[in-house]
């Protein structure tokens, strides 16, 4: 069935309307009090974190962006939780949907184990010492961190291309040691790609760096993980998406501990937001298919830039 | 070929073997949660700390809301001198079980590299397990 222009693009915009929308009543409070936020009961916030979760998960989809990228910096902008409890439920919240995700993309052979291990074995070290520092500093200077971190995430998705199907023409001695290598159906042209992968080191100690990040700020990695796979190393997208998502999910398992250790997980806030976001990335995966995605991504990363802005303004003490 | 037979036939036996251990656990963890949940948020099981006090102190960082309220860290749910029976612990419990998924998939991963022989990935799966392992006793965090 053909869907209409105006369908296309009233989808999107309803979609990013309404997490705008839920974005606004908590800027006042916070305003005035971001502390006690007083004369609003608790179940108003949780409730409130869940149905914006549950957008954020619709719109995460349609704008082929990780959820624990976008939950860190607008719920530590914009609700009253300590960002210590944002972390530790954004790392949870990627973990989850990583989890949620896998097993049909592993048996199809898009996450591919061979190549996502040695990956997630030094993302996960330093994922463990990224959420170690995190939690050590000071709440302001990581908000003032996590500002330019986001920034830069925005201005990394704007900038980085994407390649289906990248060519390489000769596999590094590594990659060869470590049989990094595979086979795949892609259903949409109906045939099978074969696969193999270039620049092993560069991208291991680039994955250091990331699950740095990742573990220090809470977030999931999908928007450094699949550049590195895709255009550094050569991996097919569709391959590069997959394997992020099992790459992200063990870095994410690792730097959770400490969080749990360090007593920044309150379930009160991390189960809603793992719920939410779940029911909202099935939805939207339902409606990808139907509305203009190019739209929606613009606009979400102009939201991510926004409360990346935010969050260094908060970090200055502004 | 039918796509149940064309998924099999491009991923390897580990492969596999992860994806179902995979989907038995996701799903078991989306019902402990929803269960953990709904026990905390209706009191059905008392509660350690009331929801009112733990929202009132949420935007204390970690350590001063742990210095006032002391609130079980990692394993210390387990161990907890008020019991497992509260509803707060429950909901605990289950966000561990989100957080013991990977390893769990790992451990299975381990013992088909192993049985097939693939040293190397043997190697590289078990380490895996051993960093997550350490993760998880707290021994990196100063946990208990």
């Amino acid at each position: 069935m053909k869907i209409s222009v105006t369908r296309r693009l009233m989808i999107p915009a309803a979609a990013v309307g309404a997490l705008l929308i839920l974005m606004m009543p908590a800027m006042p409070l916070l305003a005035a009090a971001p502390a006690a936020a007083p004369g609003t009961a608790w179940w108003v916030w949780v409730l409130a974190l869940f149905v914006f979760s549950f957008v954020l998960g619709i719109v995460a989809v349609l704008a082929g962006v990780g959820g624990g990228v976008l939950y860190v910096p607008i719920v530590s902008s914009f609700f009253p939780f300590h960002l210590d409890f944002v972390r530790g439920a954004g790392l949870l919240v990627a973990l989850a949907g990583a989890l949620s995700a896998g097993p049909p993309l592993m048996r199809k052979g898009l996450a591919d184990l061979k190549l996502g291990l040695p990956m997630a074995l030094v993302g996960s070290i330093s994922s463990i010492a990224g959420a170690l520092v995190g939690l050590a500093m000071p709440a302001q200077n990581v908000q003032l961190l996590l500002g330019i971190v986001i920034i830069s995430i925005a201005a990394i998705m704007i900038k980085a291309g994407k390649s289906g199907y990248p060519e390489v023409t000769k596999p590094d001695r590594l990659s060869q040691l470590l049989q990094i290598s595979g086979l795949y159906y892609e259903e949409f042209g109906q045939h099978e790609v074969s696969w193999r992968v270039h620049r092993t080191p560069v991208g291991l100690l680039l994955f250091f760096v990331i699950g740095f990040i990742g573990g220090m700020f809470g977030l999931g990695a999908g928007f450094a993980n699949v550049p590195v796979f895709n255009l550094l190393m050569g991996v097919p997208l569709k391959v590069a998406v997959a394997t992020s998502g099992l790459v992200l999910s063990i870095n994410g398992s690792a730097a959770a501990w400490v969080y749990l250790f360090k007593g920044a997980v309150l379930p009160l806030i991390a189960v809603p937001s793992i719920g939410g976001m779940m029911l909202g990335s099935k939805i939207g995966a339902k409606l990808l298919p139907k509305v203009n995605t190019r739209t929606i991504r613009l606009i979400v990363i102009t939201i991510l830039a926004l409360s990346g802005f935010r969050s260094l303004l908060k970090g200055l003490g502004i | 070929m039918t796509d149940k037979k064309r998924e099999g036939g491009y991923a390897d036996r580990v492969q596999l073997a992860y994806a179902k251990t995979l989907d038995y656990v996701a799903h078991s963890v989306i019902i402990v949660m929803a269960v953990g949940y709904l026990l905390y948020l209706t009191e059905l099981l008392p509660l350690t700390v009331p929801i009112e006090t733990i929202a009132g102190n949420w935007h204390l960082s970690s350590a001063h809301l742990q210095a006032k309220l002391n609130l079980p860290c990692g394993w210390e749910c387990f161990t907890s001198p008020a019991g497992l029976f509260h509803g707060d612990i429950a909901s605990y419990i289950s966000v561990i079980f989100l957080s013991l998924a990977t390893l769990i998939c790992l451990a299975s991963a381990v013992t088909v590299f192993i049985s097939e022989k693939k040293h190397l990935y043997s190697a590289i799966a078990t380490l895996q397990v051993i960093v997550l392992l350490v993760a998880a006793s707290g021994i990196m965090s100063g946990g208990h």
